[in-house]
């Protein structure tokens, strides 16, 4: 009480008491002001949040397959690389057309999974969905064999097709200067 | 104002994250994948391609396909490492007017900058399409070793893809800001990286929030690829030992060993062996040939002893340079893919005498680093607020004692939430509010915190009034109960201060009791609600019979008093079997009953059956579960 009489009959204090009171109300703005942007931001963050939890929960649900199935797809290679190499003398026997089955079963499952075989042999190279490996003689830039299938789960590529792409004519000079341009740098 | 992420631009892969909801969050690409293969090529066809399409198509268009850009950023075309590069970058490099080395691609020239800027460029609308809005800054990390032209040529890839670059970081550096090491004073940290095809190992001085690098060295050829060929000519010597057949001539089968090398590397961080199988890999006069090996991470580590030992040459090197002892690091920090391999970290371990940072991703750890630099600088990373959870569950008791929940164990707190609740008698006017913690399911396990009283109900069927019971915690902790009439707005509420909680000791014990006694409380709370439901049964009957008996034929309407009267008698009793016949059997009547009402006059003026509301208890007791909140 005595303090504020004082402060009331002397200018210097009030003034001074102003302008302290001005400088604790400015440092309250300003930290309402910080309290208020980190709230807006943590608003905004839980509305991200929340819409890409929900879009990652559908791709979830489109691709939660896809880890299981890109290591059954090399079984799928084997089993074809069996009966793609087989022996005249066993051709002929049912328990083999049974093997046959098998492999057609287990093409079904996947198919029926959203797996899709990626079209190659005779396209045009994309290597969106081919990955080259080799080189050869044939119409240029197109998929003149398939070394491996390729596969996508609905619209992504599970794996791209392994192919042979065709560089042209056996003559053809642009193969060779270029195979020479890129040992000149070496 | 767009959002700012972090990009690891690395030589031959990068990855990109941002700060979301205050954690960094790596970006997939288009094609799904966390990173991006660093390649950029002109299709035959005039198409630019950018990271995983452009690495596909290398093979059948190597002078249009440009990789390791990273190794020519900056550089003059005389440069030493230029000049080293040349001998394996099938594209043509040579120098621009002023020296710096240039690329050709498509028959035309670009500047490394160019080229990168193509990458950041598919990064950024990567980015963009993941995020759903503008990405127009970024933190793009460079070696430590990277010297002024180079971080100039970075910083100017970033400005050519319509980044604003707000700051070029050491790529240890933001390393050590994924651990969080910016934030434990003065120390010493060294950050070993093994990447896809070079080592790096640099030595950071850290305090009041700044890095120094004190040394770098490493091994720019020399990287998990080197690993991936060991088990490729394991396999081809083994093979040709076997068979007489050179896999090498056959790149289909080549493509398969490298695959299945892969995965065996990865495979065998985890697992002591695994089997490599590789059936019908080739075949000769004889028939097909299988491939089938079994590779112990023992025998593996054999064959990659030296590689992974050559790595320490540029460690003692970088710690001369810095004038340190191994033991006077303080941290190490592993970084790159190979790193996941147990013996790299045990030779890493063995040779700083500490043991290595490695819960972050080491292929994404970069990149993480620099979107919370990013972050950083935008402010977005603000003041970590530290939220509490509850403990243990919160709620009210309800008809025949049971503990109904409002408030679930380990919601993180402040938090509100209301359930509406009922009258459990005709005509009841006060309701009393027992509030509960606890995980047990009934009341009387847990403990109580506070009880209160609304009155001034108006009198009504049981089941009629609604009754909202509030839960509030606020930020401190307290729990706010209030009660509200929605009828007459009549409200009764009370404060419940976290000291007249629990100790986190009582917690435990009721966290513990609640595991142990939850079959128990199970079968008890079953009866109960059995009880309360035949209750709610009996209820119905003898309403049923006051206000349409008249409209039910005598005979069944005396067995129903009858059956009645069987319920009640058997709701005295302790036995529940009973209880559950003689429910079943007065079911059974009313059916009947309702089929003959029905009968008569195909419905009209009848009013629906009673809900879910369970019977009557003692008087005062909130009934349970009227829920439409």
């Amino acid at each position: 009480m005595t303090e504020e009489q004082r402060a009331a009959s002397d200018p210097a204090a009030t003034d001074e008491r102003a302008e302290e009171l001005r400088s604790r109300l400015e440092e309250a703005r300003a930290e309402a002001e910080r309290y208020l942007n980190n709230w807006r931001r943590a608003e905004a963050d839980l509305a991200n949040y929340k819409r890409r939890a929900e879009q990652e929960r559908e791709e979830m649900k489109r691709y939660a397959n896809a880890s299981l199935i890109i290591n059954i797809l090399p079984v799928l290679d084997d089993l074809e690389r069996a009966l793609g190499s087989l022996d005249a003398r066993l051709a002929g026997l049912t328990w083999f057309d049974g093997i046959r089955l098998i492999a057609r079963k287990l093409q079904a499952v996947l198919e029926s999974a959203g797996v899709r075989e990626i079209p190659a042999e005779g396209q045009s190279f994309d290597p969106r969905l081919h990955e080259a490996i080799h080189f050869a003689e044939g119409e240029e830039g197109k998929v003149l064999a398939v070394a491996q299938k390729g596969y996508t789960l609905h619209d992504r590529v599970l794996r791209p097709a392994l192919v042979i792409v065709g560089k042209g004519k056996p003559a053809a000079e642009e193969g060779q200067a270029s195979q020479q341009e890129s040992q000149s740098n070496g | 104002m767009g959002r700012a992420i972090g990009i690891d631009l690395g030589t031959t892969n990068s990855c990109m994250a941002v700060m979301e909801g205050g954690e960094p969050k790596v970006i997939p690409s288009a094609e799904g994948e966390r990173i991006v293969p660093s390649v950029v090529a002109m299709s035959n066809t005039g198409e630019r391609l950018v990271g995983r399409p452009a690495k596909r198509q290398a093979i059948v268009n190597p002078e249009n396909t440009i990789f390791s850009i990273k190794r020519l950023m900056g550089r003059k075309f005389n440069d030493p490492e230029v000049q080293r590069a040349l001998k394996f970058l099938p594209y043509k490099v040579d120098a621009a007017p002023n020296g710096d080395a240039r690329v050709w691609m498509g028959g035309r020239s670009y500047s490394p900058p160019e080229i990168s800027a193509m990458i950041l460029q598919k990064l950024k609308m990567d980015a963009e399409a993941y995020l759903g809005e503008p990405v127009t800054e970024a933190v793009i990390t460079v070696p430590a070793y990277f010297d002024d032209a180079q971080r100039q040529a970075t910083k100017a890839a970033g400005e050519i893809a319509g980044l604003n670059v707000l700051r070029i970081i050491n790529e240890p550096t933001a390393a050590s800001l994924a651990y969080g090491l910016d934030k434990q004073g003065e120390k010493i940290i060294a950050v070993y990286d093994l990447g896809g095809g070079t080592f790096d190992i640099s030595i950071l001085e850290i305090g009041e929030g700044t890095f120094h690098v004190r040394a770098t060295a490493g091994d720019t050829f020399l990287g998990g690829d080197d690993f991936d060929n060991r088990i490729i000519d394991w396999l081809v010597d083994e093979f040709r030992k076997e068979t007489g057949i050179d896999l090498r001539q056959d790149r289909v089968a080549m493509q398969r060993l490298k695959e299945a090398a892969e995965k065996a590397k990865v495979e065998l961080s985890t697992l002591m062996q695994t089997e490599i199988n590789l059936p019908f890999i080739a075949a000769d006069a004889s028939g097909p040939k299988h491939l089938v090996r079994t590779l112990t991470r023992a025998r593996l580590e054999q064959m990659v002893a030296d590689l992974v030992e050559r790595t320490l040459g540029p460690c003692r090197e970088a710690l001369e340079t810095a004038g340190l002892r191994p033991d006077q690091v303080d941290e190490v920090i592993l970084v790159g893919g190979q790193t996941r391999m147990p013996l790299v970290q045990e030779t890493v371990r063995k040779f700083f005498g500490r043991e290595p940072h490695k819960g972050v991703n080491p292929d994404e750890v970069v990149a993480v680093g620099a979107a919370i630099q990013a972050g950083v600088l935008k402010g977005e990373v603000r003041e970590v607020l530290l939220l509490d959870v509850t403990p243990l569950d919160l709620g009210i008791e309800t008809l025949g004692g049971i503990m109904t929940t409002i408030i679930p164990r380990n919601t993180t707190i402040p938090t509100s939430k209301s359930q509406v609740f009922t009258t459990a008698a005709d005509n009841q006017t006060s309701v009393e509010i027992h509030v509960l913690q606890g995980n047990r399911p009934l009341a009387k396990d847990n403990k109580s915190l506070a009880r209160f009283i609304l009155d001034g109900i108006l009198p009504a069927p049981r089941g009629v009034p609604q009754i909202e019971v509030a839960f509030d915690i606020d930020a401190n902790g307290i729990l706010h109960v209030s009660a509200r009439d929605k009828a007459t707005g009549r409200e009764q509420k009370v404060i419940v201060q976290p000291s007249t909680g629990l100790s986190s000791e009582e917690i435990e014990r009721m966290k513990r009791e609640a595991e142990l006694y939850a079959e128990e409380d199970r079968r008890r709370k079953e009866e109960i609600e059995l009880r309360n439901q035949a209750d709610n049964l009996a209820y119905t009957a003898e309403k049923t019979l006051r206000e349409v008996g008249d409209r039910i034929p005598a005979h069944l309407r005396g067995e129903i008093e009858d059956k009645v009267r069987r319920l009640r008698d058997a709701l005295a009793g302790q036995d529940i079997t009973p209880i559950r016949r003689a429910m079943d059997e007065l079911s059974y009547t009313l059916q009947q009953a309702g089929a003959a009402v029905y009968g008569q006059q195909a419905g009209v003026g009848q009013e629906p059956p009673p809900g879910e509301g369970p019977g009557r208890g003692p008087e005062g007791t909130v009934e349970g579960e009227y829920r439409e909140v």
